[in-house]
């Protein structure tokens, strides 16, 4: 059962005085609690794929559906509601809220949903604990590694039990050792939450993660392997 | 958590936050001051005129406020006293009878108004009795003694003692003559006043100006400024029932002073062009500081929008970010305003070669502003919304952001 | 090359740089348009008390100032003519005056007044007199038993003109003297309690009411400019014959020449407060776009340039921003006077004015002396409040621009 439906989507950008086009005829089905990977030198459209992916932004043409609903066209506050309920974004550059402690960011999104605070606080600590962060829950973003960061972040996109975790270069900012502690903790979260997780990198070790590969180049797919 | 991530977004950048916190506070500090300072100094105007010269309240002949015609009298004033002894609020009143004549003494003339009191009751209402700075205030039972004015006295060489002519029109157009003995010489402070004013026992006026009982000015004063309006229409009210030949009318003081009145509402009116000047500079200058904290921030907000926060969530972030800024300056503000105000008001200020000047408006050498409730609040109150207009900007500004580009901004 | 720099400095951030300049703008235009309408004001009170037959210049008998009364007259003006005959620039005016306290009655009212005995050829030149007659006419040289009264004057006493009018005074006998006159004309003046206080026979009249010969009480001088005054005091004060004095308007106005002092001080403190509002904007908006270029001065740095380079890089910028808020300031300032020039109108304030002595008529004047103050206020103090920033910038050193992302 697919989770992720794209069809024949195309996306241009006009940059200056010339249109590129970043995505052309991406046609695509990702099934349910999978691994995927988007491969890819930079400039090949995988980030943009993503973006379409997560309702961030609307394609040139073409649909995509996102667990039975079509999403494309539709309103900004439609987008944002299935954003919170269906979607866990991990950035590569960490974006926490520099604000807030790291219980207070994975808080934050269920704050969002309108769960109690009581049962906000347990969950948020027990995701935290699962990403190996006990004890670390009233530390500011600035008090964390760059590692710590990005399991926060990993925390914050799954406390909401989203359908999918879309997550666009999580490791590029970090070094291979503290990456790989990051992807393990990842699997173990596709495994124990059956969430979907989309990658998008082009580091060869957390291709060596995936369970299905897609190589993008030129803002096609030129490569689809399931392993 | 959303204010208390508001206020920590507040203390992100200390330093921009307390600049902008200071300049909210100096306009509110400012504000107070200045406005408390006014307020002072019109109460201060007011009270000398309505102790010097109106009483709160007076019945007199129509017009007679305007035009100061000695056949526009009020023939029955015991009457028109019984009645005012029935107004709730008013708790004294008095009659007056005004002249003018030419006063001579040994070695010099001059023109100045003669104004018949009873002195027992004068007391009660004006302050001339108390502003005596030579001889003593006139006695019930006098008759042809006079308290003068300071600098009348002065004009005329007299002192206690001396003797002074009195030569004037009497209600019929006869002469009106007599010879006074100067009782007392008064200083009321008000310039004008003391330049021209004389007082003589009110019945001793009667028959010199033969006024075949006759007054000018019944004067009444109420308990308080705001009893007046209520007090005033009940005398009006019951006015008709005084049989008189030309109309009588009741006035309050505001309306005898339409002068006074009206260069309080231009004070007050400039003052309040200066006052909103003021805060719309302030209010551009801390602009920046509202604009910056959406600018510097896009990429997080591009952040909050794409995990899901809608952007009403982040208006709302933002205006609790400027309340909390704006909050903070108006209470720095309140403090340091109330502070200042408190602190002058027991020291006065002495305004230097000024002073002449606004002695000819009553006002003593020494001013002081005076703290109230309206004072400390008006300038704080505009402050905050006009502020808080400012932010609206930037925090409806940041709805028009796209998750996408805003995560690429820098 | 600094200049065109840091001109395009300002530019990166359009929005932030136009919102400040907004600030500077509305603060150097109000400093500018509010100092020249309050100056207006203090000059339309300035104009009434000096056209309010003060003059710019008066000769006297030394005591009549403080006690001004028959007694202190001048028996013979002869040599006052031949000084100021002599003395004066041809454009300037003068007359003589007889100014004495009075009561002026007729059968049913008296009331206070001020006699003045005048030329009636040269007073026009001098004061409001003769230039606003509505009914009637003026006194003429000759006339021995006209006056000339004002409005107020005439509705508080119930009469019109062709009716007598009887004015006493003390003669120079000290005893009461008396003479009656015949309304020939009425008068208008900008405030009313001037048209109730001034009433004008003309000179032989006033003498012979006061029982004198030749005897004036004044000189009253008028120069082109006020300007002139000082210098043309001191020349007169040089050969005034004795037992007489010179007094300048100032002299003569001393209420007004204390709160106009003050005045100066009042302009300057309300400058301060509007730059002090302003300057909050400047410093946090410099300070934001120093900070923001943290990496580029550190980078500067880290290639060798000095600190006070860098300084006086972010002086430059907020000198150009100032100057370019000073010129739109300036221009909006004067605009806004310029279309004013025409006078704003107060007559609905009117008596709250008459209480201050103005017209309810204000001319916006705009001095030189205070669009000097204003621009200097914004400019060296907004220099030097920049200051903080620019310091701030030539402090950062590379190691730490390059820890800051």
């Amino acid at each position: 059962m697919s989770i992720v439906h794209i069809d024949n989507v195309t996306k241009t950008y006009r940059q200056g005085k010339v249109d590129v086009h970043a995505l052309s005829g991406i046609s695509l089905d990702i099934s349910k609690g999978g691994f995927t990977v988007l491969a890819g030198p930079s400039g090949s459209g995988k980030t943009t794929l993503l973006n379409l992916m997560g309702g961030l932004d609307n394609p040139t043409s073409g649909s995509i559906t996102l667990d039975g609903e079509v999403i494309t066209g539709l309103s900004q506050s439609r987008l944002a509601d299935m954003r919170l309920e269906k979607i866990g974004f991990v950035f590569q550059a960490y974006n926490l809220i520099p604000v807030l402690s790291a219980q207070e960011n994975v808080e934050y999104v269920m704050l969002m949903q309108g769960v109690p605070a009581k049962e906000r606080s347990e969950r948020a600590r027990a995701v935290l604990d699962d990403v190996g962060l006990e004890g670390k829950y009233s530390r500011r973003p600035a008090e964390l590694s760059g590692g710590q960061q990005q399991r926060v972040a990993v925390a914050r996109a799954i406390v909401s039990h989203p359908s999918i975790v879309l997550a666009d270069e999580p490791t590029a900012n970090l070094d291979s050792k503290t990456g790989q502690g990051l992807l393990e903790i990842m699997c173990e979260m596709n495994e124990k939450r059956n969430a979907t997780f989309i990658f998008s990198t082009h580091d060869q070790m957390v291709m060596d993660y995936a369970k299905r590969l897609v190589h993008l180049k030129d803002g096609r797919i030129v490569d689809d392997e399931t392993r | 958590m959303e204010i208390l991530m508001a206020w920590r977004n507040v203390w992100r950048n200390p330093r921009r936050s307390v600049l902008t916190i200071l300049a909210i506070a100096f306009a509110c500090l400012l504000l107070i001051f200045m406005l408390s300072f006014q307020f002072g100094m019109y109460e201060v105007m007011i009270n000398a005129a309505v102790k010097v010269q109106t009483g709160h309240l007076q019945v007199i002949a129509k017009d007679y406020d305007k035009d100061m015609k000695m056949r526009w009298v009020v023939e029955d004033p015991q009457a028109v006293g019984d009645l005012m002894l029935a107004v709730p609020h008013i708790t004294a009143h008095t009659f007056r009878a005004n002249g003018f004549a030419l006063l001579s003494s040994r070695d010099r003339t001059y023109g100045g108004m003669v104004t018949g009191v009873l002195p027992a009751r004068e007391r009660e209402i004006s302050s001339t009795a108390s502003t005596i700075r030579q001889g003593a205030y006139l006695e019930p039972g006098d008759t042809n003694q006079a308290v003068v004015g300071s600098l009348l006295a002065k004009n005329l060489h007299i002192s206690v003692g001396d003797e002074l002519v009195l030569l004037g029109n009497a209600r019929d157009g006869s002469i009106a003559a007599t010879v006074l003995n100067v009782k007392g010489v008064f200083s009321s402070g008000m310039d004008e006043y003391d330049r021209s004013a004389i007082q003589i026992p009110l019945p001793y006026f009667q028959e010199v100006f033969a006024m075949r009982g006759a007054v000018h000015q019944v004067v009444a004063v109420c308990d308080s400024l705001t009893a007046v309006g209520p007090a005033q229409s009940t005398v009006t009210g019951n006015l008709p029932k005084v049989k008189s030949k030309r109309n009588l009318e009741c006035k309050s003081w505001d309306e005898l002073l339409p002068g006074l009145i009206q260069s309080i509402q231009m004070d007050l009116g400039g003052g309040i062009i200066f006052y909103l000047i003021l805060i719309v500079v302030v209010a551009f200058s801390i602009m920046n500081t509202f604009l910056m904290a959406v600018f510097e921030r896009t990429h997080e907000f591009g952040t909050l929008m794409a995990i899901g926060a809608k952007p009403a969530r982040l208006t709302k972030m933002l205006l609790y970010e400027s309340a909390f800024l704006t909050s903070c300056g108006i209470i720095l503000g309140i403090a340091a305003g109330c502070a200042l105000t408190i602190y002058v008001e027991s020291t006065g200020i002495t305004l230097g070669e000024a002073q002449g000047m606004l002695r000819q408006y009553g006002i003593p050498n020494v001013m002081r502003p005076e703290l109230s409730w309206l004072t400390a609040v008006t300038g704080p109150f505009v402050v905050f919304f006009i502020t808080m207009l400012t932010a609206l900007y930037p925090a409806f500004k940041v709805r028009k952001l796209k998750p996408v580009e805003a995560m690429h901004a820098i | 090359m600094q200049l065109q720099l840091a001109w395009r400095n300002i530019w990166r951030n359009p929005r932030r740089t136009l919102i400040i300049l907004t600030a500077v703008v509305i603060g150097a235009w109000t400093m500018l348009f509010f100092g020249a309408l309050s100056r207006g004001m203090a000059e339309s009170m300035l104009t009434n008390s000096i056209n309010n037959l003060t003059g710019h210049i008066q000769i006297q008998k030394q005591g009549y100032r403080d006690d001004p009364v028959v007694e202190n007259r001048i028996n013979d003006p002869t040599p006052i003519k031949a000084l100021l005959d002599q003395d004066l620039p041809p454009e300037a005016k003068w007359a003589f005056r007889i100014e004495v306290n009075g009561v002026a009655s007729n059968a049913r009212n008296s009331k206070g007044v001020t006699i003045v005995g005048i030329d009636p050829d040269r007073e026009p030149d001098l004061s409001f007199y003769g230039q606003s007659v509505t009914e009637g006419r003026a006194l003429r040289p000759d006339d021995a038993h006209g006056i000339l009264v004002g409005q107020g004057l005439l509705d508080s006493m119930d009469t019109k003109p062709g009716r007598k009018i009887v004015l006493m005074t003390q003669g120079a006998d000290k005893e009461t003297a008396s003479r009656a006159f015949k309304i020939r004309g009425v008068y208008r003046a900008e405030l009313e309690a001037t048209e109730k206080r001034y009433v004008f026979v003309t000179l032989p009249a006033a003498r012979k009411l006061l029982g004198v010969k030749n005897a004036v009480t004044s000189a009253c001088i008028r120069l082109p400019e006020r300007e002139q005054v000082g210098p043309m005091a001191e020349t007169l004060g040089k050969h005034l014959p004795k037992g007489l004095s010179l007094l300048t308007w100032e002299d003569m106005l001393p209420l007004l020449t204390g709160y106009l002092s003050m005045f100066d001080s009042f302009m300057f403190l309300w400058y301060l407060v509007v730059f002090v509002a302003m300057g909050f904007g400047i410093v946090n908006t410099t300070l934001m776009a120093v900070l923001e270029r943290t990496r580029e001065f550190g980078l500067l740095k880290a290639l060798g340039m000095k600190p006070a380079r860098i300084v006086r890089g972010v002086l430059t910028e907020c000198l150009i921003l100032l100057l370019v808020g000073l010129v739109a300031g300036n221009a909006l300032g004067l605009l806004t006077v310029l279309v004013l020039s025409g006078g704003i109108d107060l007559s609905f304030m009117a008596e709250g004015s008459q209480y201050f002595g103005m017209s309810h008529l204000i001319f916006p004047k705009l001095m030189a002396r205070d669009v000097v103050a204003a621009n200097g206020v914004i400019l060296v103090l907004g220099l030097l409040v920049s200051l903080y920033p620019a310091l701030k910038a030539g402090r950062i050193t590379p190691v730490e621009a390059m820890a800051q992302t």
